[in-house]
């Protein structure tokens, strides 16, 4: 059966009625193959417009719709969406873009007629080969996992759980809150962080909606978009979460002694501890390695002492289960570790620390109580600060961590009102001062007396040793000189890095890692929180360095996506224009496999041939145009298609 | 033959180089007639077979315009096109091909400029090589250039 095309041309007002001679475009069109009507109309994206074209798909029967007019980027959705309501698939439509690339862009008429006669010839050649698709849905989970419970995670969760989504929060610690929760006051308006953070971490604990695995790790993700499998193993806690008060009468009697991970190693805590005082749940965890009961020896003292009988040392790790549709990894950082780079001293001189610990020695849950003291319990008098330490250097990392200058500033002003006495010296080569807050804090603070600037040539031209008990600072400054100072205590801005397990959180959830190993968006500016796998969203500092606020605007916005793409009871609409494999053609030669940037094929062992997975797959036609068979067919961009194409524009 | 008018076949991709094609027109800028545009999802959609099929068809010159390195919408497809092109553009060369016929070019949706400049350059250098012609030998066809 022959095909009945309709042309439609729009002459756009005068935008292409004056450039191109539309009667001789009509007269050529008609005497062309399977073309049984030619219109021209004044502007066929209006009312009266669409209208026609319904009527005339009604009236002349037709199979096949060619418009030839503005770009098919402006109007190609229209006039879909037209070509539906007359009840024609809208997938045997072909726009000629006779404005953008003819009318607009070529001066002499007859020339303009004459490429416009071919871009119509070739696409009534086109539009006879296309096939009509259908827009096929899939049921979906709304359920949501969020990976990592720190301010993004949060936020994240929090938002999701608002609008009544289950949420199961996975975090590795037993505590939540992240990085967060052990600093004391943070920048700009140096709010208190705990004041901040626990009623939302509160709400976490309590919300109906929201299910929190702490010490648990994902092991497994299988399945893609809307129908994820999540494998998570929940960790024994060895103590009973709802009994436990936190009472703390099981570490008192503990005998063993470990170095104290959340105050950064700077203290010790027992085998059985709650992670920092406040930290949330407020219910102790048991550290098997180091529990004498845990590794086959004779005690069993905090099972004793405790006064709920909450101790329980039978518990065993789960594995458990998920369907999920959606996920949100907000895995935090780490910083830069200065022993990489001896310049700076550390640990080798005990009174130099990284930022992370010096929040801690800031911070009155800390080892110190809060109280800035030297490792031989003395006030320091001279405090050295670092800035860039592991950034802006393409030895360690390129980029800079975007928060250090104002933390520093931050430092420098808790310093002064802890000790009034003390003398500070910043080390800097540039201040990064962005956004609305951080230039008058930097104002207001870099004023204060006793604080002394002193910029370095490069953001690494620093070389800190110790010297008759005192530790001294060689500096390049801008002029090139050598300098030196001499200080009792010295802080370094470690640079932002990737959080230390990120590769093995994006080997299993199959995402991508830029160089710098942060996890890569799908678009740096329109996309900020996606990733290329579908459903997957990151957010926070996984994704970047950043601020808190960024963190939770990045957290709210990944739950924000997931709000507005997976709607529960509705289900996903998946893209039309996917490729597909001809099983039976498909000699399983796999070179599609590695070439798909979504992951999307797969090979069918059994059946011995690949497998495009529609939810994955995005159209872009690469495995179509590597298949040394010819056997995948990138739907609405086939290869007989595009052959008609191009045979229309070269035989004019 | 200085009235002699190349047919120059582009192939573009979607999100950046089609769009900067349209942006050429928004902007009023003035181009030759004798580019005509073949609208395809990603570069890495371009199967060598399209080149050498607009060839076969009387095309005298074939661009492909994709995304830059780095600004692709498929994450990678423009790096799998300038593979293709490269290993292409080897074998079109031994077919008697010249290797001018054939271009790779960068093209962002903002940088209607360089669009029209890659396609103006092309134009003009066409028009000084001549036509491309198809000549039967025996059961093969061959492709050689027409010396005048």
């Amino acid at each position: 059966m022959s095909e009945r095309i309709g042309v439609l041309i729009c002459e756009c007002g005068p935008n292409i009625k004056d450039a191109i001679d539309i009667n001789k475009i009509v007269n050529f069109v008609e005497s062309l193959e399977n073309v049984v009507m030619v219109k021209p109309f004044g502007l066929l994206c209006s009312d009266k417009g669409k209208e026609l074209i319904r009527k005339d798909i009604k009236k002349y029967n037709l199979t096949r719709v060619v418009i030839a007019g503005c770009s098919p980027k402006e109007h190609e959705t229209t006039f879909k969406k037209v070509l539906e309501d007359a009840g024609l698939n809208p997938f045997l439509m072909q726009i000629a873009n006779i404005r953008e690339q003819c009318a607009w862009v070529i001066k002499d008429k007859t020339s303009a007629t004459q490429k416009a006669k071919v871009m119509i010839a070739a696409a009534v050649k086109r539009v006879v080969s296309q096939e009509p698709l259908r827009i096929k849905e899939i049921k979906c989970h709304p359920d949501v996992l969020v990976v990592g419970a720190g301010v993004a995670g949060i936020s994240a969760s929090l938002t999701l759980a608002h609008k009544k989504r289950k949420i199961y929060l996975v975090e590795r610690l037993p505590c939540i809150g992240g990085k967060v929760a052990l600093y004391e006051e943070v920048f700009s308006n140096l709010e208190c962080a705990s004041c901040m953070l626990d009623p939302i971490l509160d709400e976490v604990l309590h919300h109906d909606h929201i299910e929190l695995l702490s010490l648990s790790e994902i092991q497994e993700v299988l399945g893609f978009y809307g129908n994820f499998i999540v494998r998570v193993k929940k960790k024994a806690r060895f103590v009973d979460i709802k009994s436990c008060i936190g009472c703390g009468a099981c570490f008192e009697v503990c005998p063993v002694k470990v170095k104290n991970e959340y105050n950064e190693g700077l203290d010790e805590r027992k085998a059985i501890y709650i992670p920092y005082p406040g930290a949330l749940p407020n219910v102790a965890v048991i550290d098997k390695e180091h529990c004498l009961h845990l590794q086959g020896k004779v005690c069993n003292a905090c099972q004793k002492a405790c006064p709920f009988g909450s101790v329980n040392y039978e518990e065993t790790d789960q594995v458990q289960e998920l369907k999920v549709g959606a996920i949100v990894l907000a895995t935090g950082f780490d910083i830069f570790d200065p022993r990489k780079s001896k310049q700076y001293g550390y640990g080798k001189i005990g009174n130099v620390y990284t930022s992370l610990e010096f929040e801690r020695l800031l911070n009155s849950t800390g080892p110190t109580g809060g109280k800035i003291l030297l490792k031989n319990g003395q006030p320091p008098k001279k405090i050295a600060l670092v800035h860039c330490v592991g950034s802006r250097t393409r030895k360690y990392n390129e980029y800079c961590s975007g928060i250090c200058c104002i933390y520093l500033l931050k430092f420098a002003h808790l310093i002064r009102q802890k000790l009034p006495d003390v003398s500070i010296v910043e080390f800097y080569s540039d201040f990064c001062l962005p956004g609305k807050e951080a230039q008058k804090f930097f104002n207001k603070f870099a004023e204060e007396k006793g604080i002394k600037f002193l910029r370095m040539k490069n953001p690494d031209s620093i070389n800190i040793r110790e010297e008759k008990g005192k530790i001294l600072t060689r500096y390049t400054d801008v002029n090139g000189k050598s300098k030196n100072i001499t200080s009792d205590m010295v802080v370094l801005a470690s640079a932002i890095e990737e959080a230390r397990n990120a590769q093995d959180v994006a080997k299993v959830f199959d995402i991508s890692q830029g160089r710098d190993g942060f996890f890569i968006e799908e678009h740096t500016k329109l996309a900020p929180v996606s990733t290329t796998t579908k459903g997957i969203f990151i957010a926070g500092c996984a994704q970047g360095p950043k601020d808190i606020q960024g963190s939770v605007a990045q957290g709210q916005a990944a739950a924000g996506m997931i709000l507005s793409q997976l709607i529960p009871g509705e289900k996903l609409t998946l893209e039309p224009m996917t490729a597909v494999v001809n099983e039976d053609l498909c000699s399983g030669c796999k070179i599609c496999i590695g070439l798909c940037p979504y992951k999307a094929i797969t090979y069918d062992d059994k059946e011995k041939h690949a497998i495009i997975n529609e939810v994955l797959c995005t159209g872009c036609g690469i495995c179509a145009s590597a298949c040394p068979s010819g056997v995948i067919k990138a739907k609405h961009f086939t290869d007989k298609q595009i052959y008609a194409e191009i045979e229309g524009v070269v035989n004019e | 033959m200085s009235d002699f008018e190349p047919k120059i076949i582009g192939f573009l991709c979607n999100w950046c180089s089609y769009e900067g094609a349209d942006s050429a027109g928004r902007a009023g800028k003035v181009y030759p007639a004798n580019l005509k545009v073949i609208r395809v999802m990603c570069s890495g959609r371009i199967d060598p077979q399209f080149v050498i099929k607009a060839f076969r068809e009387g095309a005298d010159g074939v661009m492909i315009l994709g995304c830059h390195p780095g600004e692709c919408h498929y994450k990678e497809g423009n790096y799998q096109a300038l593979r293709k092109y490269i290993l292409l553009k080897k074998m079109l060369t031994q077919f008697g091909i010249e290797e001018e016929r054939i271009r790779l070019h960068w093209v962002s949706a903002s940088e209607c400029d360089q669009f029209v400049k890659v396609v103006s350059e092309m134009v003009k250098d066409m028009r000084q090589l001549g036509p491309l012609m198809k000549v039967n030998v025996g059961r093969f066809m061959k492709v050689a250039r027409v010396r005048r």
